[in-house]
């Protein structure tokens, strides 16, 4: 076993090493790039920009309420972090580094998550096709070197912090381990509120993994109090730090209120704001409800029917995130299709991955030059870029559909062998 | 299930009784969000805020049964006089005025007023009416009685500039204890009967039409009523003033307006500061040219003069060409335009009078200048026949009646009968708000309309106690207040977005997103529960 891990560790330590390397690099040949990048609508949203938190930073370091300009929307945390570091736009060598330490910790987390091998085995299912595997540094290397995340780190969007907490958060319920995992659960949910609804899925595989690990299973409804008890002190506890930070509790409305409410209907690669631009005034309030609500209510769904597979439940629900939150970003479509790999041994059951891919590519080429026609050149209209967000989610929805169905049917032949390999029908 | 027993058919396996739990679990925890979560959420939004308003008040209001407005005028009646023959006088006035008085809402009251110093008959003629001064804020007439030996007395004479009726009247004409009517009691009573007579009449017709009375009118009265109203400008709180010079060539190509407006215009202006206040600005036009349609100056031998023909008049602001924009600023603009003709065409008059200036109503005024000498620059004393001309015209713009002819009592007349027309209008924009409110119970109310009601209401209240008072200058901030914030209240921007928003249309709007999501989970829903009741039958 040896001299496999020591192989291992030194794969993972070149892997991390040219990842870092050419973020570096990229970082420092093309200075003007990460600027260019943070002013894309695909990559940067107002509430993950890196300029508005660079605006919102100078308030703070010239001691004026940060929120009072309208334009900074993320959390208040964020702040002391950044005021640490050198001012990005002189000397951005420390805020890249930054960045690009991120990226590595939340590959890190990624490759934990490959180890734990919850993707295919968990203490109450077993794939029939679980020896169909990636080796976790296939993943972490599909990760690092995606064209979505690199672009991401080049941008500094904020999102790749919560991503970072997203993906530790399941590294550490895999690990069944509790402390962390709340921390690293709040910490998402705090930055960008819609992770709390990963809680549910992953506080069963949390269960799952300490059920694994001691061979007992722990008083359910016990296990879930105290966690949620745990993930409400240490919310709670952030949000204090937040309001004493900025002296009074107006950033609620400023951060998670922005997110709610949706009034900055700057383009990005959702759906929610052409929607919210053709709306009539007095349902804006209705549909935000509704569109908020359709989020919602996959996580309850999905998780009683695929009780015995947390983790894909929880890979799933950040997929409808990237497609279905108010200002979702490319960043958050790089955290799913990163975690897709995961579950190699659904890939044969995948009926339409040509066509996803294929929407997936197209939009990623076509939607910049859409945008570049309707707000530069002005031969197009908002029409053009919309489409293409629409054939983006489109592709995205695929992956989640089918890949969804691939979990039933892979759950399917495990009930019923006999079925295995044939043609079934719904019924 | 609908397994039971059919072999022969390939029917699929049972399915097993976890999985079918399990799909119910499913299907209930999608509807429990859409009851527990949805249908709140719905009622919430789409619930139509309706602040409430006052509306027993509002249509009070409107109805005139809250305030009947009444104008006690005091006046103080200063005389030489023995304090208790003064009374004496005082009272036997007043019961004359009260048996002239045809209108009871307006009541003039007589105060005795110590007189400022004794002194004899010419002296006080010239005072300068320092005694008034120190007097009540709330009077608003001074008789001074002025004990003459000479002249036919009594005779009266009013003060232009001054809120002071000067009455000659000789000593023996005092009434004594035992009169009960004496000739001096009757006369003073019969001057100010008239000197309110216009303000009577106008108030009542303010009257009239609030409450929808009939009032027999002198017909020519009520003609002249009529056109001086037709000619004024609604009430606003600020007037724009817009002073032009249009010449048809390049002379005179400036004016001295600044000092002209400050010398001659300012006083009248300064006159109105309680009233409304005025922004004011001028403009010289240059190569102004008539319009195409109206007929050239033509020479009038006899006249020695260059005519323009009367049917031209209505014409001769050449609209298309002249920059006269019809709103700078806020408030309604006043236009007051000073044509210099060519120096050729110079004399040029209106045809059949040597009237050159007109009065456009609830536009401005017009002047033709001709000056006596053409220079580059109009002097002020130039434009001394151009600003008389205008503070007329402003004066009857802006609605001062034309008697009495003291310019105080006038102003002051007028203000009276803008705090009554603010207050009646408020009234009824309130009322016609109220039954916007109950006929129509689609439209969202937001709070600032209750406030904006709540506020006017406050306001109509304090308008009303203060014209009780007689304090009409703070009745009319007030009624001005109550006005403002009703309008405000009425034309809410927020409230006619739904008004032609019809139920049908609710149908294209929910449906086309939420048919879809509906569709699956009522259906999935309905298989439940059919599949539910069968198994139940079935055992």
């Amino acid at each position: 076993m040896a001299p496999d891990s020591t192989h291992k560790a030194a794969l993972f330590a070149a892997l991390f090493a040219a990842a870092a390397a050419l973020r570096l690099l990229l970082f420092q040949a093309f200075p003007l790039l990460p600027h260019r990048l943070a002013g894309r609508v695909e990559l940067s949203t107002p509430v993950s920009s890196f300029k508005r938190l660079q605006e919102g930073l100078y308030l703070y370091t010239h001691n004026v309420d940060p929120y009072h300009g309208g334009v900074y929307h993320q959390a208040p945390l964020l702040l002391p972090l950044f005021s640490f570091l050198p001012d990005a736009s002189s000397s951005p060598f420390a805020t890249n580094l930054l960045f690009t330490v991120v990226d590595l910790l939340s590959a890190h987390a990624l490759a934990q998550i490959a180890d734990s091998g919850h993707a295919a085995a968990t203490r109450l299912f077993k794939s029939s096709r679980q020896g169909l595997r990636w080796s976790s540094a296939a993943i972490v290397a599909g990760f690092l070197f995606n064209p979505f995340t690199l672009a991401t780190c080049m941008a500094r969007s904020t999102t790749t912090l919560t991503n970072l907490f997203i993906l530790t958060a399941m590294a550490k319920a895999c690990q069944g381990a509790s402390t962390t995992f709340l921390l690293a659960l709040s910490a998402a949910s705090y930055l960008a509120m819609h992770p709390i609804l990963l809680f549910p899925p992953l506080l069963v595989l949390l269960y799952d993994a300490r059920a694994d690990r001691s061979k007992t299973t722990p008083n359910a409804l016990a296990f879930t109090a105290v966690h949620t008890l745990g993930l409400t002190v240490i919310s709670g506890t952030l949000l204090l730090a937040s309001a004493l930070l900025t002296d009074s509790w107006d950033f609620l409305g400023a951060t998670y209120g922005v997110r709610l409410l949706l009034p900055d209907l700057t383009p990005n690669v959702g759906l929610w704001w052409y929607f919210f631009t053709e709306m009539f005034d007095s349902f804006r309030d209705f549909f935000l409800g509704v569109f908020w609500l359709h989020v919602a209510s996959y996580t309850p769904g999905l998780t009683i029917r695929l009780r015995t597979q947390p983790l894909f439940v929880a890979t799933t629900l950040t997929g409808i995130f990237a497609i279905f939150t108010p200002y979702p970003s490319v960043a958050d479509a790089a955290l799913y299709l990163s975690l897709v790999p995961l579950f190699r041994h659904l890939f044969p059951l995948m009926r339409y991955t040509f066509l996803a891919s294929a929407a997936v590519l197209y939009a990623s080429f076509l939607g910049p030059a859409f945008y570049h026609l309707w707000v530069y050149a002005g031969s197009g209209n908002a029409n053009f870029f919309y489409a293409i967000t629409l054939v983006w989610s489109l592709g995205l929805s695929i992956i989640v559909g089918d890949s969804l169905f691939a979990a039933l049917r892979d759950e399917l032949d495990v009930q019923r062998p006999e079925l295995r390999d044939k043609e079934v029908k719904r019924i | 299930m609908s397994t039971g027993g059919n072999e022969e058919r390939k029917n699929p396996p049972p399915e097993t009784k976890h999985s079918l739990w399990l799909r119910r679990a499913v299907i209930a925890s999608f509807w429990a969000v859409v009851a527990f979560l949805g249908l709140p959420v719905w009622w919430k939004t789409t619930a139509i805020y309706r602040a409430d308003l006052p509306l027993q008040d509002m249509t009070a209001w409107a109805n005139g049964q809250v305030c009947k407005p009444i104008f006690p005028i005091h006046i103080a009646v200063q005389a030489p006089l023995l304090p208790h023959d003064a009374h004496h006088l005082i009272h036997a006035t007043q019961q004359t005025l009260n048996d002239l008085s045809d209108f009871p809402a307006h009541q003039l009251r007589l105060v005795f007023a110590e007189p400022p110093q004794p002194a004899n008959a010419s002296q006080q003629v010239v005072a300068d009416g320092s005694g008034t001064a120190e007097l009540d804020d709330t009077v608003a007439l001074a008789v001074r009685l002025i004990p003459v030996e000479t002249g036919a007395t009594p005779r009266s004479q009013l003060q232009p500039f001054l809120a002071t009726l000067d009455i000659y009247y000789s000593p023996s004409q005092i009434p004594s204890e035992s009169s009960t009517n004496s000739p001096l009691a009757t006369y003073i009573a019969q001057e100010l009967h008239q000197l309110y007579a216009q303000e009577r009449v106008r108030l009542s017709g303010l009257y009239s039409n609030a409450a929808s009375q009939s009032e027999s009118l002198s017909p020519e009265l009520a003609v002249q009523l009529q056109r001086d109203s037709a000619r004024a400008f609604k009430y606003a709180p600020t007037y724009h003033l817009t002073f032009s010079l249009f010449t048809p060539t390049s002379t005179p190509s400036a004016w001295d307006i600044e000092a002209a407006l400050r010398q001659y215009m300012n006083p009248i202006l300064e006159s109105f500061s309680g009233i409304s206040n005025f922004t004011i600005d001028t403009q010289v036009q240059l190569y102004a040219n008539f319009s195409p349609s109206i007929r050239q100056p033509e020479y009038d031998n006899d006249a020695k003069a260059w005519t323009i023909f009367k049917e031209d008049v209505g014409g001769f602001i050449n609209a298309a060409e002249w920059p006269l924009s019809p709103s700078i600023g806020r408030g309604p603009t006043i236009n007051f335009a000073l044509y210099v003709p060519d120096e050729a065409q110079s004399p040029l008059f209106v045809q059949g009078s040597r009237d050159n200036s007109w009065l456009v109503p609830q536009w401005g005024g017009l002047m033709i200048l001709n000056p006596q000498s053409y220079q580059a620059t109009l002097t002020k004393e130039a434009l001394v026949p151009a600003m008389q001309v205008f503070s007329t015209q402003l004066s009857s713009l802006l609605g001062l009646p034309q008697t009495p002819a003291s310019l105080p009592l006038r102003i002051s007349t007028l203000i009276r009968i803008h705090a009554t027309s603010l207050l009646f209008s408020a009234s009824s924009t309130l009322g016609a708000l109220a039954q916007v409110y109950q006929k129509m119970p689609t439209i969202p109310v937001p709070d600032p309309v209750a406030k904006s009601v709540d506020l006017s209401l406050a306001h109509l209240h304090r308008a009303c106690e203060l014209l009780r008072d007689g304090r009409f200058q703070d009745a009319l901030e007030n009624a001005r207040t109550a006005d403002g914030e009703a309008e405000k209240a009425f034309f809410e921007r927020s409230m006619v977005g739904q008004v032609y928003f019809p139920d049908e249309h609710k149908v294209a709007v929910y449906l086309p997103l939420l048919g879809p999501v509906a569709v699956p989970l009522v259906m999935a829903a309905l298989k439940e529960i059919k599949s539910g009741i069968a198994a139940v039958k079935g055992r």
